[in-house]
C-alpha cells in the first residue's frame, strides 16, 4: 500500500511539471485568446479591373455555366422520356451527346465556382463572413451535393448504354431526373444567399449580430421561392437555346445531307423547348417584382421607375428581337414542311403585330428628347405616345406578341398534317374562337386599365396572362385530340432549311445570354450601395451602381467570355467521339428551292384543315 | 468552311455590339451613394434625429413600454399628455429651469429622478445598453416630437480615443455575453429587469432566494422560454422578458446561469 | 407601276415610306382631328421606331425563299448589269455623301442643348425633413384625408392653389397656367393618368415640399422652376393642396402595396 501511494505521488510530481510547462504556454498565449479575431471588411483592390468588376464578372460567368448545367440536364431528361415513350432513337442520341458535353461544362463550372469562392473571400472577407455565420449549415450541404451530382451525372452518362433496354432504361431516365434534383437543391441553397442580401428579413438590423440571426427567416426570405422558380425556368430556356446553336453550327459545317437533317432537326427541338419555356417566364418574373415591391416599396420604385428604369427598355429591346428571331425561324421553317405554305400569306400579318408590338413596348414613357422636342411635348411625356409608355399598353403588346407566337408554333404543328377526326371543321372553329376571346380579353383589359387606379391595374395584367395561359392549354389540348390519328401530307424535309435561318439561332443564344447579364446586373443592382440590403453598407469606392452603359460593357465581356469558353468546351466535346448520325426517314437529297405557291393558295384563316389540291 | 466562322464571328460580335450600343445611348446615370451616418463624427440635428428614431422603434427598444397603445406600461411620448402636448412640448415644462434636452438626458440615464405619475417605476437605464451618442441621438428624436431639436454634436461627448467599444456599448449589440461568468451575467443583464440584492429594477420578480422557490429545471425553462414560467402576480408583464437569452449564451454559460440562481437560496 | 407594287422590293420600300410619312406627320397632325392632342415624335423615338420598321421589313423579305430571291434582284441588277452604269455611278457617289452628310450633320455645333433624358417620377427618398420634422414616406397617408374635416381642407387647399400653383400649373390643373410658358421643362399637368394617379399621395407631397432643388440625382438635369414648398407653406397646407389636387382632377392617389 506504501509503495503505492509512494509511486503515485511520484507520479503526481513529474505530472505535474509537463501540467506546469502546459499552463506556462497558455499563459503565454493568453493575449491571443482575448481578443477575438475581427475579418476585416475589404481586401485589397483587384488590379486593373478593380474588386467590383472582377467579382461581377467571375460570378456572371459562373452563373452562365451554372445555368447551363442545370438547363442540359433538363432538356436531356425531357428528350430522353420522349425517346423513350416515342420510340424515336433520334432524341435518345440527342440527349447522350448533349450529356457528353455536359462532363466537361461541369468541370468549367466548379472551376470558375471555386475561382468565385475564393475571390470573395479575399475581396470582400467581411461580407463573406458575416454571410458563413448565418449560413454555414447550408454552405456544407451545398458543397456535399456536389458529390452526389456528379456521382450521378458519371452514372447518367457512363451507364447510358448498359441500362439501356426495358426497366434498366426507365431506371437510367430515374438517373437523369435524380441529377436534375441534385442541380435544382444546389440552385436553391445558393439562391437562398444571394435573395438573403437583396431582401434580408425585416427583424435583421444593422447591428444584429449574425450569430443571431434564424437560419430559416434568412433562408426563405422574400425573394427566395421567385427568384428559384425564375432561375430554373430561365435556365430550361438558356439549356435549349444553347442546344439549338450548337446544331445550328453543326449546320453550316456539315457536309452531307444526313448530317444537315440531323442537326437541323436538332436546332428544331432546341429552339422548341427555349421558345416554349420561355413563354412562361415573364409570368414567373411578374411574381417575382411583385415580391419586390411587397417587400419594400422604395426597392421596387427603385427597379422600375428611378435609376433603373431604362434597363427595362434595353430588356424590350432584347426580349423584342427574341420574339422575332424566334418566329423568323419557324416561319423559314415552314418551307421545309409539306403543307407548310399553306400558311405563308399569313405570316406578314403576324409579323405587324409582332413589330407594333414591339413598337408599343419599347416606348419609353419618359423619352429622350431636346429641349425644343421638350418644349413642344409639354414636358418628357409624349402627350399621345404617353399613353403607351404605362404598362397597360405594355403587357397587352407582350400578351399579343406571345400569343402570336403560340400561333406560329400551332402554324407549324398543324402545317403537314390532315385531321382525319370527324369533328375537326368544328374543334378548329373552337380553337379560333378561344384565340379570338382571349384576343379581346387581352386588349379590353388594356384599355380599360386606364380608367381604373394603380393597383387596380396591376391587378389586371394577371387576368391578361390568365387568359393567355388558359387559351394555350386549352388551344394545345384541343389540338392534341383534333391531330389524333392525323394523316401526313408528307414528312418534314429536314434540312431543307435556308442558311440564314441558323443565323437566327445565334442572334438566340446570344440575346438570351446577354439577357441574362443584364437581368444578373438589375437584380443586384437594386441593392444599390448594400451588400446586404439595409444591413451591411458597401464602403468601397465602388460602392455606386454603375450606368447602363458601363454594365452593358461588363454584361458584354462576360458574354464573350463565355461564349469562348462554351465553344471550347463544344470543341473538347467533339474531340471525345464523333456524333452519331441516325438514318433518317427519308434522306434528303433536294435541293433547295422557292416553295411559295402564290397568294392563292391556301383558303381560310390558315387554321383550315382541308386538304388542298394537288399542285 | 472557315467562311463560316467567320459568318458567325460577325454575327455574334454584331449582335453584341449592338446591345452595347444601345445601352450607351441612353441616358447614363450612377446610383446616387446617401452620405454615410457615423455617430461619432460632427451630425447635422436631422441626421441625429434619424438614428434616433430607428433607435427609439429598434434597438433601444423603448417602444416596449412607451408604446402607442392605450393602457400602454410607459407614457406615449409622441402623442399629446393632459394637455401637455407631446414630449418635445412637455419636456420644457416638466421642471421648471431646466432645458428641455437636459431634462431629457437625465430621464434616459436616471429614469427614477423623473417619474409620472401614476406609472410604475419600471424603466431600465439608458445608458446599461446604449452609448453616450445613441442616448443623445434618442433625446433629438424625442425633441422633434412636437418641439425644436435643439441637441448638438457639442453635447456628445467623444468617443474612447483607442476606439475600443464601451462595454455597456458590446453588450447592446447582444453579442457581449461570450466572454461573462453567471455572476456578472445576472448582476449585469437579469437585473435590468429584476431585482437582486437591492440592485436593479423592480418590473420581474426579485432574484433573492429564487432558488428557494423555483427548480432548476424551471429556472432554465424560465429563461429559454420566459412565458411558460409565469410567477403569480405578473401575468401582465408576460412577453417582456427578452426570448432570446438562449441564443445569446452557450450551453455551458446557461447552466451555470441556473446554477447560480438555484443556489440562491 | 403594277408589276412594281408586286415586287417585295418596292413593297417593302413603300410600307417603310409611309411608315415615316405616319410617324412624322400622322401621330402629330391626325390625333387633333379627332380631338386629342399631339405633339411631334422626338427624333430618338422616331429613330427607334423606324430601325423596327426596318427590321420587320427585312424579317417579311427574307422569311420566305422566293420573297428572298426577288428582294436581292433589284440590288443585284444594279451592282451588276452593264445597262445600269450610270444609275451606279450615282449610288456609289450619293451613298458615301449620304454618310459623310449625316456624320457631318450629327457631329456639328448647335444651339440646341443635347437631348437628355428627364426622369419625370424619380424614386423617392425613405424620408424627408420638412421643418425640423422627419417623415417617412413610405406607408405614409395624407392625415387630413382621416381627420374628418376633408371639406374644410379641400377649401383651403382651393385658396392654396390659386394663390400659389395657378399662375403656372394652370385654372384648369392642364400645366398651362399663364406663366407656364416661359418654362421649359413645362409645369406638369395635373390632370390625366399620366402624373398624380400614378403616385402615393406622399410622393406628391414630397414633390410640392422639396420641388426642384430636391430632386435627386436621376431626375437630373433639373431645370425645373418648382420652388421648395416646404418654407412657403406648412405640411398641414401642403396636405391641403394634394387633397384639393386629387379632389380637383377626379383622380385617387396611388394606394400601398397590401403586406
Amino acid at each position: 500500500m506504501n509503495a503505492r501511494a509512494a509511486r503515485l505521488r511520484w507520479a503526481r510530481r513529474w505530472a505535474l511539471a509537463p501540467g506546469l510547462l502546459l499552463l506556462g504556454l497558455t499563459l503565454l498565449a493568453a493575449p491571443l485568446l482575448g481578443q477575438v479575431y475581427q475579418p476585416p471588411a475589404y481586401g485589397s483592390d483587384f488590379p486593373l479591373i478593380g474588386s467590383r468588376n472582377a467579382i461581377w464578372i467571375v460570378a456572371q460567368v459562373h452563373l452562365m455555366f451554372a445555368a447551363f448545367v442545370l438547363g442540359v440536364p433538363m432538356f436531356a431528361v425531357v428528350t430522353e422520356a420522349i425517346g423513350i415513350w416515342g420510340k424515336d432513337d433520334r432524341y435518345d442520341r440527342l440527349s447522350k451527346e448533349f450529356t457528353r458535353l455536359l462532363l466537361v461544362a461541369y468541370s468549367a463550372t466548379a472551376l470558375l465556382g471555386g475561382l468565385f469562392l475564393f475571390l470573395l473571400v479575399t475581396l470582400y472577407p467581411g461580407l463573406f463572413a458575416y454571410l458563413s455565420e448565418i449560413f454555414h449549415i447550408s454552405m456544407w450541404v451545398y458543397a456535399g451535393l456536389f458529390f452526389f451530382e456528379s456521382a450521378t451525372l458519371y452514372m447518367y452518362y457512363y451507364g447510358w448504354d448498359r441500362w439501356k433496354e426495358g426497366w434498366a432504361k426507365l431506371g437510367h431516365l430515374g438517373l437523369g431526373v435524380l441529377l436534375n434534383v441534385w442541380g435544382t437543391a444546389v440552385l436553391f441553397i445558393a439562391n437562398a444567399w444571394l435573395t438573403f442580401m437583396m431582401s434580408p428579413p425585416a427583424d435583421v438590423a444593422p447591428d444584429t449580430s449574425p450569430a443571431m440571426v434564424q437560419f430559416w427567416s434568412a433562408f426563405a426570405n422574400a425573394t427566395w421561392m421567385p427568384i428559384n422558380i425564375h432561375r430554373l425556368i430561365a435556365n430550361a430556356v438558356f439549356g435549349g437555346s444553347i442546344v439549338a446553336a450548337y446544331a445550328g453550327y453543326r449546320f453550316l459545317k456539315s457536309r452531307t445531307p444526313e448530317e444537315r437533317a440531323h442537326y437541323d432537326w436538332m436546332g428544331y427541338v432546341g429552339n422548341f423547348i427555349a421558345i416554349a419555356v420561355f413563354l412562361t417566364l415573364p409570368f414567373a418574373g411578374y411574381w417575382l417584382g411583385r415580391e419586390i415591391y411587397e417587400y419594400n416599396q422604395q426597392m421596387g420604385v427603385t427597379m422600375m421607375g428611378g435609376f433603373m428604369s431604362w434597363l427595362w427598355i434595353v430588356q424590350a429591346f432584347l426580349i423584342g428581337v427574341l420574339f422575332l428571331a424566334a418566329n423568323y425561324y419557324l416561319w423559314l421553317g415552314l418551307g421545309r414542311i409539306p403543307g407548310g405554305e399553306r400558311f405563308v400569306p399569313y405570316t406578314k400579318w403576324m409579323l405587324a403585330v409582332l413589330v407594333i408590338g414591339f413598337m408599343v413596348w419599347a416606348t419609353p414613357h419618359s423619352m429622350i428628347a431636346d429641349r425644343d422636342e421638350v418644349a413642344a411635348m409639354g414636358g418628357t411625356h409624349h402627350p399621345f405616345l404617353g399613353v403607351l409608355g404605362l404598362m397597360s399598353a405594355k403587357n397587352t403588346a407582350v400578351n399579343l406578341m406571345i400569343l402570336t407566337t403560340f400561333l406560329s408554333f400551332l402554324m407549324y404543328r398543324r402545317a403537314n398534317k390532315i385531321p382525319t377526326v370527324s369533328w375537326a371543321k368544328t374543334g378548329t372553329l373552337a380553337q379560333g374562337t378561344i384565340l379570338a376571346v382571349c384576343t379581346a380579353v387581352v386588349i379590353f383589359y388594356g384599355i380599360y386599365g386606364y380608367f381604373v387606379p394603380t393597383l387596380v391595374r396591376i391587378g389586371f395584367s394577371v387576368y391578361q396572362v390568365l387568359a393567355v395561359l388558359f387559351t394555350i392549354v386549352a388551344v394545345i389540348g384541343l389540338d392534341l385530340l383534333v391531330m389524333r390519328k392525323a394523316e401526313s401530307r408528307g414528312p418534314i424535309r429536314w434540312g431543307e432549311m435556308p442558311e440564314r435561318s441558323q443565323y437566327a439561332l445565334f442572334v438566340l443564344v446570344i440575346t438570351f445570354t446577354w439577357l441574362m447579364g443584364l437581368m444578373g446586373f438589375a437584380r443586384s443592382g437594386i441593392r444599390q450601395h448594400w451588400h446586404v440590403y439595409e444591413v451591411m453598407r458597401d464602403t468601397t469606392a465602388h460602392a455606386a451602381t454603375p450606368a447602363l452603359g458601363y454594365a452593358a460593357q461588363v454584361i458584354s465581356a462576360c458574354v464573350v467570355i463565355f461564349l469562348l469558353m462554351i465553344a471550347f468546351v463544344f470543341w473538347i466535346g467533339g474531340m471525345i467521339a464523333t456524333p452519331t448520325l441516325v438514318a433518317h426517314e427519308e434522306p434528303v437529297v433536294v435541293p433547295v428551292r422557292g416553295t411559295d405557291p402564290g397568294p392563292d393558295a391556301a383558303p381560310g384563316l390558315g387554321l383550315d384543315p382541308q386538304p388542298l389540291p394537288a399542285e | 468552311m472557315a467562311s463560316v466562322d467567320l459568318k458567325i464571328l460577325a454575327v455574334g460580335a454584331m449582335t453584341i455590339a449592338l446591345y452595347t450600343t444601345v445601352a450607351n445611348i441612353i441616358p447614363q446615370l450612377e446610383s446616387d451613394l446617401p452620405p454615410e451616418v457615423d455617430l461619432a463624427a460632427g451630425m447635422t440635428p436631422e441626421q441625429l434625429v434619424e438614428i434616433g428614431g430607428q433607435l427609439f422603434a429598434g434597438a433601444g427598444g423603448c417602444v416596449v413600454c412607451h408604446a402607442e397603445t392605450p393602457g400602454a406600461r410607459a407614457p406615449n411620448l409622441s402623442a399629446d399628455y393632459q394637455g401637455e402636448g407631446p414630449i418635445g412640448v412637455r419636456c420644457h415644462a416638466r421642471i421648471e429651469g431646466m432645458a428641455c434636452k437636459d431634462f431629457l438626458y437625465q430621464s434616459l440615464v436616471q429614469p427614477t429622478q423623473h417619474m409620472v405619475e401614476g406609472y410604475p417605476p419600471i424603466m431600465p437605464p439608458a445608458d446599461r445598453t446604449l452609448t453616450q451618442p445613441q442616448i443623445w441621438a434618442i433625446v433629438a428624436y424625442l425633441e422633434s416630437l412636437g418641439g425644436e431639436v435643439t441637441v448638438t454634436a457639442a453635447d456628445i461627448p467623444a468617443a474612447p480615443a483607442d476606439g475600443a467599444p464601451e462595454p455597456a456599448a458590446a453588450a447592446a449589440t447582444g453579442a457581449g455575453l461570450e466572454a461573462m461568468g453567471p455572476a456578472e451575467i445576472v448582476q449585469v443583464e437579469c437585473v435590468q429587469c429584476h431585482l437582486y440584492e437591492g440592485e436593479g429594477v423592480e418590473l420581474g420578480p426579485a432574484l433573492d432566494g429564487i432558488g428557494a422557490r423555483r427548480s432548476a429545471d424551471e429556472l432554465r425553462r424560465a429563461i429559454l422560454d420566459p412565458p411558460s414560467v409565469v410567477t403569480e402576480g405578473y401575468e401582465e408583464l408576460v412577453g417582456l422578458m427578452p426570448v432570446d437569452f438562449g441564443r445569446r449564451m452557450s450551453a455551458e454559460q446557461l447552466e451555470s446561469v441556473v446554477q447560480y440562481l438555484s443556489d440562491l437560496r | 407601276m403594277r408589276e412594281r407594287l408586286r415586287h417585295p422590293f418596292w413593297q417593302g420600300a413603300l410600307v417603310l415610306g409611309v411608315a415615316y410619312a405616319l410617324f412624322r406627320w400622322g401621330i402629330p397632325y391626325l390625333p387633333p382631328l379627332l380631338g386629342i392632342s399631339s405633339a411631334p415624335v422626338p427624333r430618338s423615338v422616331m429613330l427607334q421606331y423606324m430601325l423596327t420598321v426596318l427590321v420587320g421589313i427585312l424579317v417579311w423579305v427574307s422569311d420566305n425563299e422566293e420573297r428572298w430571291r426577288r428582294f436581292k434582284e433589284p440590288m443585284r441588277a444594279l451592282l451588276v448589269q452593264p445597262e445600269r452604269r450610270v444609275a451606279r455611278g450615282a449610288m456609289l457617289v450619293v451613298l458615301p455623301l449620304l454618310v459623310a452628310f449625316v456624320t457631318y450633320d450629327s457631329l456639328r455645333p448647335k444651339i440646341s442643348a443635347p437631348a437628355g433624358l428627364r426622369s419625370v417620377h424619380p424614386a423617392n427618398p425613405t424620408s424627408i425633413t420638412v421643418r425640423g420634422e422627419a417623415m417617412i414616406l413610405e406607408g405614409l397617408e395624407n392625415p387630413l384625408r382621416t381627420a374628418g374635416r376633408e371639406e374644410e381642407a379641400v377649401e383651403l387647399g382651393f385658396d392654396l392653389y390659386y394663390q400659389n400653383c395657378m399662375p403656372c400649373h394652370g385654372d384648369y390643373l392642364d400645366g398651362q397656367g399663364h406663366f407656364a410658358h416661359g418654362f421649359n421643362p413645362l409645369p406638369l399637368p395635373l390632370r390625366g393618368g399620366g402624373t398624380i394617379a400614378q403616385l402615393t399621395e406622399s410622393y406628391v407631397f414630397w414633390r410640392i415640399a422639396k420641388g426642384g432643388p430636391g430632386l435627386p440625382r436621376e431626375g437630373q438635369p433639373w431645370n425645373s422652376a418648382m420652388p421648395a414648398w416646404d418654407e412657403i407653406l406648412t405640411p398641414e397646407e401642403i396636405w391641403a393642396v394634394t387633397l384639393f389636387l386629387y379632389e380637383q382632377a377626379g383622380l385617387s392617389p396611388r394606394t400601398w402595396e397590401e403586406h
